[in-house]
């Protein structure tokens, strides 16, 4: 049982991470980023693409890709959805469902619903015995880094400069401003910030999901109720909702697992019965 | 009092009205009859939602629970009990209300950006437990085989059963407008512009909103019900959320909280995809994540809300009440 | 089309009494519409799309070809007519396209149709309609039994095919113990149902099975489980298809349950996804399958034909569209017109032999068709010696013996 524990720990890492993308996005732009699990699969491919058509291997990928993306993203933002900021944000939700939209149908043109193989990083691929039970050595790898990227981001957030500005930004956007701090150049950047850690997550997938165009869109229903649980302005109760989720998903699947899919909706509605604004969301969330 | 009302909306009101009607009724004649009876379904679900979405101010991007689970509740009453197919469509509008109770009641805590997840949220939350409960269900493989029966017609054409359906689907559409022309039509909308000053003035906010949650919820659930008698079938796919999603595509195309613009969004959208779909093209994703797109950027006022405004701005008299896209700033006070 | 004024007018009356007036005249007489129309109904962009898909109108078109070039002037079928439409694996998308087929296109026959749903949902189409439909994608043994009727025909392979190839052998082999997972909708049910009862009948025990949500992309649940079971399991069997199966193939090789001892069998499994995987993650694992492209001669002369047109090799779906378009149009010769009733009557109780189909009946009783299957086995990458050269076939398994022995009691045809 320890091992699915682990499991659902490694699967709530990726939650986490999508969990954070979106939170910070929201947080700082007011934007419900439905291309969240678009880029979390463009990520994927990035990976494919390097290997396939670069020989770049897993590590210059997992380097490379969320930059390129990230890059991309922060293009997005400043295009279009800017201009859509200062209307009602069903419309840049609409907007970024479109663009979900068409991401996945381009990708589906190219390379069809199958999926591309995608192996295991070679320094990776054995086992790792963690006293209890050997585990694949990959996915502790993969739980250790978006437990350090998570940890890094809150660092960020409340340690530094910038974190402090951001935050401020997103909580007392006019008071931000009124202190003569320039709210806007942040914005590009943080969108471009959390379309990054999207695609990060992608690249982490590729060895260990396959890589198909539709693996976005069967995440991102989940990672919403995640954020919902978590409460979708804080930052912290993205990636704690996130790693519970996994962890309670793992456990039920293995007791209860006719109820495996209906799980996280019915948390979610069960938090929604206690605190509307999620387990560590603020007051405006509600009404 | 209806003439009174269809006489204050002017000639221009009653000659639209003549132009509605005249198409529903003409319509199988101009396209494959199966088609027709889908824009016809389509358009009222996409009435439906703009009570919700244009009248109210909220944005559900569930509805497909409304839709799909009548469709299913419909598609059993006509099939276990042999009842004339209104009597199964009007159960499986009682049971869509039904559904959108608790749903409702749960989500209207919320407004905006948050109701929209959590409605979404619970639509598919809807779908899985369809997918599950195989047995009534049928799961995967749907429910096949729903008959048509109304006091043994024979209604296999699809030609017939159009005209056979349309006055359901009518009703649907006169109840939608009778709800947005009324007292507590105005109250909706008060509340969707100023919900602060609606509570101030003693409304219950939370009440009228799940009411309209409710109604909204019921009319799909008649729009599903004639669908699913219509195909013989009732899916999962109706479930899901790309169905919410495209009812959602069809209020924005023919313009929010104009009711009848979504009617000319549905005709866009199925014929567009019957087109897509005989022309063999692959990439239907692309062209409606590219129509949502240029909605949302260019054309926010949709087909009809963008005539009306023509329209008005030409006549200079008081423009009309759409549910415009309004400024607002990023971070609301709580309101 | 827009009917407007007189004219317009005209124009339908016209038609109308056309169609009134009692069959088409001049030309075919005993051919519908003017012509033959095939119907390829199956998925074009979805899991399937590689393994049928549009490259199965291919396979059809070169089946039309070769019933032209066997009959020349003496064909009952001159105009023949392919069109195709593309299901996403839905089956009220299926039941939809079925009947547009029918109505719109004139469709005398429709083939392929992957995926049970979909194939349950366009045989109530066909029996509404009294047209015929040859399934050829889908494994449920439902079409011959209590979805059965008239006018639907199964051809290729069904579940029993399967889990009596891969379930019997392997047992027999010495792998006595099974865990099975599979995909929780109805091809997965269908699968280990089967699959039970042949390992049962072999000798062997199911010690569990367990549903998967469908689609899935982790299995870590379910692989961890497996060593820890008693009795302890010699072999997984999966039943999942498509990009699951790959997901369960990538997972079961890096927890190494080959090296803790539980084996890997799969229910079914297609040439594109030996592809898509890479020969030796699935080397030495069993499967039946009803076609192999390196069979003999025969299969290899038509796989050169496709990929001169595809640029690839086809998969057994591909292969088997092919037999059935051409027996189609072979009972249409015999029958001398593409009515739905004479036809059927000319397919029911046929002996088939071609290049796909060997040894071949259509059973009258449930309109299955009986034919050779094979066991065969994945060869690792050092033994793959031209592109796409990855199956070996182990051994032969006879028709009388692939398939059900006796037509379903719920079958009342």
């Amino acid at each position: 049982m320890l091992q699915q524990a682990f499991n659902g720990l490694v699967g709530g890492a990726f939650y986490a991470l999508l969990a954070l993308g979106l939170a910070v996005i929201f947080g700082m732009l007011g934007v419900v980023n439905l291309a969240h699990g678009a880029f979390y699969m463009l990520g994927a491919f990035g990976a494919f693409i390097a290997l396939d058509s670069f020989g770049l291997n897993f590590w210059a990928a997992l380097a490379l890709v969320p930059l390129l993306l990230g890059v991309a993203g922060a293009v997005l933002e400043r295009l279009f959805i800017r201009r859509l900021a200062p209307l009602d944000p069903l419309y840049n939700f609409l907007f970024t469902f479109g663009v979900a939209l068409i991401l996945q149908d381009l990708m589906k043109r190219r390379y069809g619903v199958n999926s591309q193989p995608y192996p295991r990083p070679p320094e990776l691929s054995g086992t790792v015995d963690l006293g209890l039970f050997t585990y694949p050595a990959y996915q502790v790898f993969v739980l250790g880094v978006s437990a350090l990227t998570c940890g890094a981001v809150w660092l960020v957030l409340t340690r530094t400069r910038v974190g402090m500005i951001v935050r401020a930004a997103t909580e007392r956007p006019e008071l931000t401003r009124a202190l003569g701090i320039d709210v806007g150049r942040w914005v590009t950047p943080v969108f471009g910030f959390g379309i990054a850690l999207a695609a990060f997550a992608g690249v982490l997938a590729a060895p260990m999901r396959a890589v198909n165009p539709l693996m976005g869109a069967d995440l991102i229903i989940t990672v919403f109720a995640v954020v919902v649980i978590g409460g979708l302005g804080s930052v912290f109760g993205s990636v704690a909702a996130g790693f519970a989720v996994g962890l309670v998903s793992a456990l039920g699947n293995l007791y209860v697992p006719a109820l495996s899919q209906t799980l996280v909706f019915i948390l979610m509605a069960a938090v929604l019965l206690w605190r509307p604004a999620g387990l560590f969301g603020r007051e405006e969330a509600y009404r | 009092m209806i003439l009174t009302r269809l006489a204050r909306s002017g000639r221009a009101g009653v000659a639209l009205l003549a132009a509605g009607l005249f198409a529903a009724l003409v319509l199988p004649w101009l396209i494959y009859p199966p088609v027709a009876l889908d824009i016809a379904c389509w358009a009222l679900f996409a009435a439906a939602l703009d009570l919700l979405l244009g009248f109210t101010g909220l944005l559900s991007f569930g509805h497909a629970a409304f839709w799909g689970g009548s469709a299913y509740c419909t598609g059993l009453i006509a099939l276990r009990l042999g009842l004339p197919f209104p009597v199964a469509v009007l159960g499986g509008t009682a049971f869509a209300a039904l559904l959108a109770l608790p749903i409702g009641y749960l989500s209207v805590r919320l407004t905006g950006i948050y109701f929209a997840m959590v409605t979404l949220a619970f639509a598919q939350m809807v779908y899985f437990v369809a997918n599950q409960w195989r047995d009534v269900t049928g799961g995967e493989n749907g429910l096949q085989g729903i008959p048509r029966e109304l006091f043994g017609l024979d209604l296999s054409d699809p030609f017939f059963f159009y005209y056979a359906a349309l006055p359901l689907v009518l009703a649907g559409l006169f109840a939608a407008w009778r709800i947005v022309h009324s007292p507590f039509g105005r109250v909706l909308v008060s509340i969707r512009d100023n919900p602060a000053r609606a509570r101030a003035l003693g409304y219950p906010v939370e009440r009228y909103r799940l009411l309209a949650f409710v109604l909204s919820g019921a009319l799909s659930g008649t729009a599903g019900g004639v669908f699913a008698i219509g195909h013989g079938f009732a899916a999962l796919d109706g479930l899901y959320w790309t169905t919410s999603g495209q009812v959602v595509m069809m209020v924005i195309l023919g313009g929010i909280g104009t009711l009848w613009g979504g009617a000319i969004g549905a005709a866009i959208v199925v014929q567009l995809q019957d087109f897509l779909a005989t022309a063999g093209f692959d990439g239907s994703g692309i062209v409606t994540g590219t129509l949502f797109i240029v909605i949302v950027l260019l054309f926010r006022r949709g087909i009809w809300g963008t005539a009306r405004h023509l329209l008005a701005a030409r006549r200079t008299a008081a423009p009309p009440e759409t549910a415009e896209p309004k400024p607002r700033s990023r971070v609301d006070a709580p309101t | 089309m827009r009917i407007t004024g007189w004219s317009g007018g005209l124009v339908v009356t016209g038609l109308l009494l056309a169609a009134c007036g009692g069959g088409p005249s001049g030309g075919d007489e005993k051919i519908s519409d003017g012509g033959v129309v095939l119907a390829v109904l199956n998925d074009q962009s979805g899991i399937y799309a590689d393994t049928s898909g549009r490259n199965t109108v291919e396979a059809v078109r070169l089946a039309v070809e070769d019933y032209r070039a066997k009959y020349g002037d003496q064909a009952v079928a001159k105009t023949i007519e392919v069109v195709s439409a593309d299901h996403q694996n839905k089956p009220e998308i299926a039941n939809s396209k079925a009947q547009e087929l029918y109505d719109r296109e004139h469709a005398d026959v429709i083939l392929d149709v992957p995926t049970s749903s979909a194939a349950l949902a366009v045989a109530t189409v066909a029996k509404n309609k009294k047209k015929v439909f040859i399934d050829v994608g889908a494994a449920t043994t439902e079409l011959e039994g209590k979805a059965c009727n008239k006018y639907t025909f199964h051809y290729g392979y069904n579940s029993y095919m399967l889990a009596n190839g891969t379930g019997s052998e392997v047992t027999a082999a010495g792998a006595k113990n099974w865990y099975i997972v599979y995909p929780d909708y109805a091809f997965g049910q269908d699968m280990t149902k089967t699959f039970s009862a042949a390992i049962k009948n072999a000798g062997g025990t199911v010690v569990a099975s367990d549903p998967t949500p469908f689609p899935n992309d982790n299995f870590s649940t379910f692989l961890l489980k497996a060593p820890d079971l008693a009795p302890k399991p010699q072999v997984l069997g999966t039943m999942h298809a498509g990009g699951d199966l790959i997901n369960l193939v990538k997972q079961y090789n890096e927890y190494k349950l080959r090296d803790k001892g539980v084996e890997l069998a799969l229910g079914l499994l297609a040439i594109s996804d030996i592809h898509s995987l890479g020969s030796d993650a699935l080397a030495g694992t069993r499967y039946t399958t009803m076609w192999v492209w390196t069979f003999d001669e025969k299969t290899r002369a038509w796989a050169d034909r496709m990929q001169a047109k595809i640029g690839k090799r086809p998969t057994s779906n591909m292969a088997a569209n092919y037999s059935a378009a051409l027996q189609y149009l072979e009972a249409v010769q015999r029958a001398g017109t593409d009515d739905a009733d004479a036809v059927v009557g000319r397919l029911e109780g046929q002996a088939v032999e071609d290049m796909f189909v060997r040894n071949g009946t259509i059973r009258a009783q449930d309109h299955l068709l009986l034919h050779d299957a094979y066991l065969a086995k994945v060869k690792p990458a050092s033994e793959v010696k031209e592109p796409w050269d990855y199956e070996e076939v182990v051994k032969t398994i006879p028709a009388a013996q692939a398939f059900q022995p006796q037509p379903d009691p719920a079958c009342a045809l």
